[in-house]
């Protein structure tokens, strides 16, 4: 047992497997949704931009490895053999023999590569360009081999004995320091999971989400969702918004997890600190019917960070719902062209030119129920627009827009536009979330009970709240997270304890549109 | 043993037969012929180009088809191009050449026969004009991804129109720099000739680019009296002077609105820069109208420019109170007279009524003989790229009874006084459902570019449509391209389309060297 362990092959073997395992289940939606922001076409006028970088060729290759992504088993399988082929040229470059108390030095670079990918977290993709983790793990393999060959090429022969191998020729670990290398390797190798767990906690699920929100499964991500509810960061929450508008649950579960926000520690273009809000921004802009400013968004993504999967089929969704035919089509076109890609082209460009085909879409009917019945400026909403305009909302075409309305009021806390809303539900018994934020004004507005009668249970149970949250309430920072397993989902914990971060600004002050610069 | 080579000799054949396709060499001898017209993209159909615009390449749309070959004719020579199942027309460019030297002022026959599993059908064919006059060799353009507020990668380049060559005149910083993001705009050009020119940098290295021959220096027109700095330029035609307007503008994105962004200004005036004094003075500064989009008469006589007059309910009104009647700004064309010895501008007259006719004109340019007038009109506002009403127009000044002299066409010693001014009159075979906004003229008064967003309705693309003795302008054709798919692919828009006569004499460094290592030089504010 100790010799077979003690060959090269096996600990090889070992670092494949717990590589692949990282690269297609731990990160495999992390890398799924960096190849959906990441775009790559046998096209030079689609990627000039990028060839015309400091090392855009090399991007662009890191890209290419990122398209076998699409099934992140295969493009996992394909890290874990760089990653596994990396060991093996390091410890050739070095001339490490498998015996040697220094073989643990060929896996340093893999490991530093997987670790450096999970530190930057979000930030493989966001605001950052996408090839560069592959690129990079490219350019050291290549390097490496290179590094080899040129070894190979010059060494000296030396003669060996035939019945001898090289490994042999030297003294044998004992077996506690091949069971400690061993652990250390396991070690090393799993310290990139524990990275990722610890400092970017909200990436794989945020991801999972996004994947399964590619494949329309909403059900899936408000489980996804309910399943870390613990967790608090913007795009958990935005991603289970959407999932609760495709589902008709907004109004039931939107407090059920936790929407306090802790830092996501990426960063913007500039290298600031950023709270990710363009990440999500152009999705929930589409889910709640704003669909100029889902285009705005959009463009100014594609701008900014070039062409994506991402940005290029929503737009492509946009320019349907347009029933802008000609630019449907040019997207779709540039789409064809990417690797993988056709089952999308081919479910979209069955629409062009049907407006029949993009009404009865599913997905496109829900968000046509909240599109805006009248024109205004985005610039004269408080920002992110989907909360801002869907807040003030005062003609919608749907109960579902004013639903949304009054959601966005509870979420905002904005509770004189809330109750202004409500007016329109009296003689109907609200849902869930909706009661529970009228009977948080029954004390300063008691007429709400006259309008509302049914809801007195709603009461006797929020004054049960008030008396059991009382000592809490000096410290409600805290305290939200010692109540949150208790009272999750229910608004009024929301209200006194959750998103207390949350700008309760009820002026709408325009912003921006004076100092905006035309290009 | 496993015989290696026939395999790899099958492969290589394979390969090369895949990489070359097969397209066919000749027209068929045995066709159907039908009845119906080909779609071809770009659509060529009946257009007019000039004799020395490069090869019209073109893709086929027809899917049932494996092959095709286009048959083009001229009087005796007759070229015969073939595609693969893509379509896709590349057309040699000697034999083009050959052929629209003999097309010269007569029509070029197309055929194209496609080859279906049924066999050879032969679509009707269609005929293009070729005129007799070129068009000017050079256009320059700004590429950059359509409206909004942010940019990365833009810059100006250069077409030479007589082949498919695009050169960069200036690029910014390519990658995301913090202290070196810049935009660049309004490149412009003295007279169709490209030893003056100017164009403005934008944010980090901020300033406005002057070009004379082969120098280039960089120059700040600002000062606490202007609104913002120059932004719309005007060359005079022979003298070292430039009018450009100076405006507040801003950018609203509607909600719910057919169009998707409007861009207003809050206020504009009218600016004189003397380059070669670097000194700047107002011409107009009104609070109660907002003048834009400058441009001289070819004789710099006349200063021609958009004016609107703001209701007494906006006079103050700043950012959202004006966003919400953006549609109410309607701005009419002016003519100032100038005087060149006293470097003076006489009274304003109204040219195009545009409020009158409840629209809004824009970006007025008078053609090189003096004769027409062609300018944008809209709905309303002046940033028609954005507006889908917006049409080119055309108005012929000989007609305009102005400031009660005759009116001498320029380079002619022909004059008109009409007692009644002609109405002004869409360029209906040009203009397009879409936006056709801005334009310009070839030297020769021949050719008309514009930036139009027909073809999707979001990207802007660059057209060209002839402009016959008689004042109608011509089905306007796409700028071909080498690969017919290129307009496709391009995720920007072509801006400001200028023709020059010839290619820009500063290079490329020496350009990146005065935007990123020169400071700009105040200009001097005379009261």
């Amino acid at each position: 047992m100790l010799d077979k362990l003690r060959k090269p092959a096996v600990g090889r073997a070992f670092f494949f497997c717990i590589t692949w395992l990282w690269a297609s289940w731990w990160m495999g939606d992390v890398f799924r949704m960096a190849r959906e922001y990441s775009f790559v076409a046998p096209d030079s006028v689609l990627m000039h931009g990028l060839w015309q970088q400091s090392f855009g060729s090399l991007w662009i290759v890191g890209r290419i490895l990122l398209t076998l992504y699409r099934w992140p088993l295969v493009g996992g399988l394909l890290v874990a053999l760089l990653l596994t082929a990396s060991t093996w040229l390091t410890a050739y470059c070095l001339r490490l023999r498998p015996a040697s108390r220094w073989h643990l030095l060929a896996y340093i670079p893999a490991v530093a590569w997987m670790s450096w990918v999970a530190w930057r977290g979000l930030n493989l993709y966001y605001q950052r360009e996408p090839g560069i983790a592959f690129g990079v793990l490219f350019l050291g393999i290549v390097v490496l081999a290179l590094d080899a060959f040129i070894i190979w090429t010059f060494k000296k022969p030396h003669p060996q004995p035939l019945s001898q191998g090289r490994g042999e020729c030297m003294p044998q670990q004992s077996p506690f320091s091949l069971y400690l290398s061993l652990f250390i390797l396991a070690l090393l190798t799993l310290s990139p999971f524990f990275i990722t767990h610890l400092r970017h906690p909200y990436l794989r699920p945020v991801t999972k989400m996004e994947v399964q929100m590619l494949r329309e499964d909403w059900r899936g991500m408000v489980e996804t969702a309910q399943a870390n509810a613990s967790l608090s960061y913007r795009p958990l929450a935005a991603y289970y918004a959407i999932a609760l508008v495709q589902t008709g649950q907004l109004t039931d579960k939107l407090f059920e997890i936790r929407l306090d926000y802790d830092s996501l520690y990426v960063k913007n273009w500039s290298g600031n600190a950023d709270i990710g809000t363009t990440y999500y921004l152009a999705d929930c802009d589409f889910h709640a019917g704003l669909f100029r400013a889902a285009t705005h968004t959009a463009m100014e993504q594609l701008t900014m960070n070039g062409p994506s999967l991402h940005d290029l089929k929503l737009l492509t969704r946009l320019a349907l719902l347009d029933h802008d035919w000609a630019l449907a089509r040019k997207y779709l076109t540039i789409l064809r062209r990417t690797p993988f890609e056709g089952d999308f082209v081919k479910r979209y460009s069955a629409m062009v030119g049907d407006s029949a085909a993009v009404a009865a879409d599913p997905v496109f009917a829900r968000v046509r129920l909240t599109e805006p019945v009248t024109d205004s400026f985005e610039s004269f909403y408080q920002s992110p627009v989907f909360l801002g305009y869907t807040a003030v909302l005062t003609a919608g075409r749907s109960m579902q827009a004013l639903q949304q309305s009054l959601m966005a009021n509870l979420y905002s806390k904005r509770m004189p536009d809330f109750l202004m809303r409500c007016e329109a539900l009296v003689g109907t018994t609200p849902p869930r979330s909706i009661a529970e934020g009228l009977v948080t004004q029954t004390t300063k507005n008691p007429a709400i009970m006259q309008a509302f009668p049914q809801l007195q249970m709603n009461v006797q149970m929020f004054r049960s709240f008030l008396q059991n949250v009382q000592p809490y309430m000096k410290d409600r920072a805290h305290a939200g997270r010692e109540l949150f397993d208790q009272y999750h989902g229910y608004y009024p914990y929301y209200y006194f304890f959750g998103n207390l971060k949350a700008t309760r600004k009820s002026d709408n002050k325009e912003h921006a549109s004076s100092n905006a610069g035309v290009n | 043993m496993f015989q290696k080579s026939p395999y790899i000799t099958v492969i290589v054949v394979g390969l090369l037969l895949v990489c070359c396709g097969s397209k066919p060499t000749s027209a068929p001898s045995t066709f159907t012929a039908l009845t119906d017209s080909v779609h071809i993209f770009p659509d060529y159909h009946g257009v007019t180009i000039p004799p020395n615009i490069a090869p019209l390449n073109f893709m086929v749309e027809d899917d049932d088809a494996d092959a095709f070959v286009v048959e083009m004719k001229a009087t005796s020579t007759t070229l015969v191009v073939g595609a693969t199942s893509d379509g896709k027309i590349d057309i040699d460019s000697v034999a083009w050449r050959q052929l629209l030297t003999e097309a010269k002022g007569k029509a070029l026959t197309v055929k194209v026969y496609a080859q279906r599993s049924t066999g050879w059908v032969c679509y009707q064919p269609f005929t293009i004009d070729v005129a007799e006059e070129p068009i000017d060799a050079f256009l320059s353009y700004r590429l950059i991804e359509p409206g909004y507020e942010l940019y990365r990668q833009l810059g100006l380049y250069q077409r030479n129109l007589t082949n498919f060559q695009e050169a960069v005149i200036y690029e910014n910083n390519r990658s995301f720099e913090n202290d070196n993001n810049h935009c660049v705009n309004c490149h412009n050009y003295q007279n169709y000739d490209t030893k003056r020119m100017l164009f403005h940098v934008r944010a980090a290295h901020g300033g406005t680019v002057m070009v004379n021959g082969t120098e280039a220096h960089k120059v700040a027109i600002r000062h606490d009296s202007i609104l913002t700095s120059g932004v719309y330029p005007s060359w005079h035609p022979t003298q070292p002077l430039v009018v450009f307007s100076t405006n507040k503008t801003g950018q609203v994105f509607h909600m719910y609105h057919p169009e998707k962004i409007e861009v207003l200004d809050e206020a504009s005036d009218l600016l004189f820069y003397d380059v070669e004094a670097n000194s700047v003075r107002h011409i107009l500064r009104t609070k109660e109208a907002m003048e834009t989009f400058p441009c001289w008469a070819p004789d710099g006589k006349t200063l021609y420019y958009c004016s609107a007059t703001l209701p007494p309910s906006l006079l103050n009104a700043e950012g959202s109170e004006l966003a919400v009647k953006y549609d109410s700004l309607l701005y009419n064309i002016y003519a100032m007279p100038y005087d060149s010895l006293t470097r003076t501008f006489g009274e304003p007259q109204l040219v195009v009524d545009a409020a009158g006719m409840g629209k809004s004109a824009s970006v007025p340019r008078v053609s090189p003989d003096g004769r027409y007038l062609l300018f944008t009109l809209g709905d309303y506002g002046q940033f028609h790229i954005w507006h889908k009403s917006a049409d080119l127009w055309l108005m012929d000044l000989s007609r305009v009874p102005y400031m009660g002299q005759p009116r001498p066409i320029h380079g002619t010693t022909e004059s008109h006084i009409w007692d009644t001014p002609t109405q002004p009159a869409p360029l209906t075979d040009a203009n397009s459902p879409a936006a056709d906004s801005y334009h310009g003229w070839s030297s020769n008064g021949r050719w008309i570019v514009m930036a139009s967003r027909r073809i999707d309705g979001n990207y802007s693309r660059v057209f060209i449509s002839y402009f016959d003795r008689n004042g109608h302008a011509h089905r306007a054709f796409l700028l071909p391209q080498r690969d017919p798919e290129h307009n496709t692919y391009l995720l920007k828009s072509y801006n400001v389309p200028e023709l020059t006569k010839s290619p820009v004499h500063v290079t490329t460094e020496q350009l990146k060297h005065v935007v990123l290592h020169t400071e700009s030089t105040p200009a001097a504010y005379e009261n």
